[in-house]
């Protein structure tokens, strides 16, 4: 029944997101181009922080990397998008492996502070290295082709646009979830509550972390492929660490101990953000207090504290 | 189970919420909407606060004359926070979600190149009133980007003449580290090598990040190399910070030849006074003083009265920039983006620099820089004055067409 419950209600979702072009005002489907990538990044942030309990603070460095290599290659070699969404998955998960390997060998905020130092480190190579990244300025004026060889949906329109970051995310986040769901999912979360224990079973703490942070490397990349064409430019700002906060916000503000909290997360980021900007400029003041009060009261996250508020109501 | 369910419901609400957004019909009767996208946070935030006040007294100044096409004048105003990405959100949803008719603005060259191939989706013109980098106008024009300020080549050209008649030999640059500050030296070493092919151009450059608040080490590192001129484009808080650092390190003192590129912005001026030292050479995109027609007398009284200051080429530039939509739209006869673009091309009209015309061929206004020497303070405005002042004719400071790598 719940099940029942459960699929009605995603399909409903789905068929509303499919259908968002065509009844809403236009402007709403960049916003939710931007509300999808932006989900599917703190989604694979949320593999490393909220299953394996591991706080990264160095994450942009995978979606930026996934932006660049996008943006390179449409640039030079005018591949199709499908074959830039690869490579920039591949690019994320290599990047993810070598920082990984590095950093997951300590934990708590050696941990962050070992990504946050990484992540520094591929923001300063993007920065200066200019003959390549174009410096300060990233990588604009590339075109998008076609979809795939021979398949030209004409993506440079944003409906068309959209409907692909659609189609690509549910997708990610499918074979996202069911990571999450399969035994190397529950292994995850049995060390962020208990590593020694796991440890003790027989388990490598260290490989199945590892593993978590590549994979989410992975995804990373992928968002960050999708966002590069979005905004037409892949920038140094998209590798800052002011971007790696981003996830960390989002999940939070949606709740990490949920699957779709992040996608949650950044919906209302997003929205608010549009919104609040829209009558004055100090939108991070507002989100400052927003945050403050949600780790203070609600630490569930918004989607957690509406759950929460609702099974209360029913029971 | 029932978790997920209630989850996924709270997300369609969102879906809807989005949906309900109105989107009402223009009648005829509703005021036009200008679009503008400025830096109004961080280090340059006061370029975004006078053009605004710019912008704002154009289009007072319209609508107490009947306004345009018998509609009033109104305004959206974004911040691109400097940042490509930010301006290109903010440009989408002035145009999707404000409907506005046209849009103006853009600070950075490197915003500028960002922003530049994006427009022509939009279906609405966009004029660059600050944005100097000569690629948006060159090999990245389209027909629905124009610019109306002084471009780097521009500036750069009317740069080298005073650089050459200095007699100073050895030439390096202290520039942020993006398009402005790198396009500013290679085009001013193209035109002084052009004047004088003596000139030595020095590989001892220094490129601070833009932002960059500390400039000490870039400061000791040009002293060292001992240069006869150097071409400063630092601009916004940047310069600010880099001016005050510099009288104390004693860089002022050194026998030396300076040159900011665009130093005569009333902002910066403003936020140094007396800590401008006399005597360097100033660049600016226009200069409230060197202009000696109606319009400008006009327009000057009117910003002295409204804001108590001096209009930095910044203002002029967003003034300048509302006045050429009212000319395109009763050209065009309709604010519909691309008819309204279309009017822009070779379309002349009356500016605080006199007349211009945006070039058919690149859609680059036909201007020329004003250079002068810090001079006294000016008692009126609380700012240094400019003495020796050279204003440069566009038309002797402009590349070709064909020069630019612009095809329309």
């Amino acid at each position: 029944m719940k099940n029942a419950i459960v699929l009605i209600v995603l399909a409903v979702v789905l068929a509303g997101l499919v259908a968002l072009p065509w009844v809403a005002p236009y402007f709403y489907i960049f916003l939710g181009t931007e509300v999808l990538i932006l989900g599917l990044f703190a989604a694979s942030f949320n593999l490393v922080f909220g299953y394996s309990g591991m706080l990264s603070f160095g994450h942009a460095a995978f979606y930026g990397i996934g932006a660049y290599a996008t943006a390179l290659i449409l640039l030079h070699l005018e591949w199709p998008f499908l074959a830039c969404l690869v490579v920039a998955m591949g690019a994320g998960a290599l990047l993810a492996l070598v920082i990984g390997f590095l950093s997951v060998r300590l934990d708590e905020v050696y941990f962050a502070m070992l990504t946050l130092a990484f992540g520094m480190m591929v923001f300063a190579v993007a920065h200066q290295w200019r003959s390549v990244t174009n410096g300060s300025d990233g990588i604009a004026g590339f075109m998008l082709g076609d979809f795939a060889p021979g398949i030209d949906w004409s993506l440079g329109d944003p409906a068309v646009y959209y409907h692909v970051v659609l189609g690509v995310v549910v997708v990610a986040a499918a074979v996202l979830y069911l990571i999450c769901r399969s035994s190397f999912g529950l292994i995850l979360r049995a060390i962020r509550q208990n590593p020694e224990r796991v440890s003790f079973c027989g388990l490598d703490v260290r490989r199945y972390r590892l593993a978590a942070f590549t994979v989410a490397g992975a995804f990373a990349g992928l968002s960050g492929a999708l966002m590069a064409p979005f905004l037409r430019v892949a920038s140094p700002e998209m590798l800052h660490w002011s971007m790696s906060a981003e996830p960390v916000l989002m999940s939070i503000l949606g709740g990490t101990g949920y699957f779709l909290g992040p996608f949650f997360g950044a919906a209302v980021f997003v929205l608010l953000e549009s919104w609040i900007t829209g009558f004055t400029d100090a939108w991070m003041l507002v989100l400052g207090v927003m945050l403050a009060l949600m780790v203070m009261f609600f630490r569930r996250g918004v989607l957690g504290t509406l759950l929460d508020w609702v099974q209360g109501n029913h029971d | 189970m029932a978790s997920t369910a209630i989850r996924r419901m709270a997300v369609a609400a969102l879906a809807a919420a989005g949906i309900v957004g109105s989107m009402a019909a223009q009648a005829a009767e509703d005021p036009i909407k200008l679009g503008a996208v400025y830096i109004r946070s961080g280090s340059a935030s006061s370029y975004g606060a006078f053009a605004e006040q710019g912008m704002k007294l154009a289009i007072e100044q319209i609508n107490d004359n009947g306004g345009v096409l018998g509609r009033q004048l109104e305004y959206e105003i974004e911040d691109s926070q400097g940042n490509s990405g930010t301006a290109i959100q903010a440009m989408r949803k002035l145009v999707y979600q404000e409907n506005v008719d046209a849009l103006m603005g853009i600070d950075s060259s490197g915003v500028a190149q960002g922003v530049a191939s994006t427009v022509p989706q939009l279906q609405t013109p966009l004029i660059i009133t600050h944005a100097a980098t000569p690629d948006v106008t060159g090999k990245m024009c389209n027909d629905y980007v124009y610019r109306l300020s002084v471009n780097i080549v521009q500036n750069m050209r009317g740069a080298a003449e005073i650089a050459a008649d200095s007699g100073a030999k050895r030439w390096t640059t202290i520039g942020p580290d993006y398009a402005f500050g790198r396009q500013s030296w290679d085009f001013f070493g193209q035109a002084l090598k052009e004047k004088n092919p003596d000139a030595e151009l020095m590989s001892e450059t220094a490129f601070p990040r833009f932002g960059a608040e500390e400039f000490t080490p870039f400061i000791n590192s040009i002293m060292d190399a001992d240069p006869d001129g150097v071409l400063i484009s630092l601009w916004g808080g940047d310069l600010v910070n880099f001016v005050r650092q510099a009288s104390d390190l004693g860089f002022f003192d050194q026998d030396m030849e300076i040159m900011f590129t665009v130093g005569a912005a009333t902002e910066v001026l403003d936020a140094l006074g007396e800590q401008m030292p006399e005597g360097v050479w100033l660049g600016t995109r226009y200069w409230f003083d060197a202009y000696d027609n109606p319009t400008n007398r006009d327009f000057v009284a009117a910003y002295k009265e409204r804001y108590d200051k001096a209009p930095s080429y910044n203002a002029e530039g967003a003034y300048a920039a509302v006045y050429a939509y009212k000319a395109a739209m009763e050209k065009a006869g309709t604010t519909d983006g691309p008819k309204v673009a279309e009017a822009l091309s070779g379309m002349s009209f009356d500016s605080p620099m006199g007349e211009i015309t945006f070039r058919a061929g690149d859609h680059q206004t036909l201007v020329g820089p004003t250079w002068g020497k810090a001079g006294p303070m000016d008692d009126e405005f609380g700012i240094r004055s400019l003495t020796d002042v050279h204003v440069f004719d566009g038309k002797d400071v402009t590349p070709a067409v064909e020069e630019t790598g612009c095809s329309l």
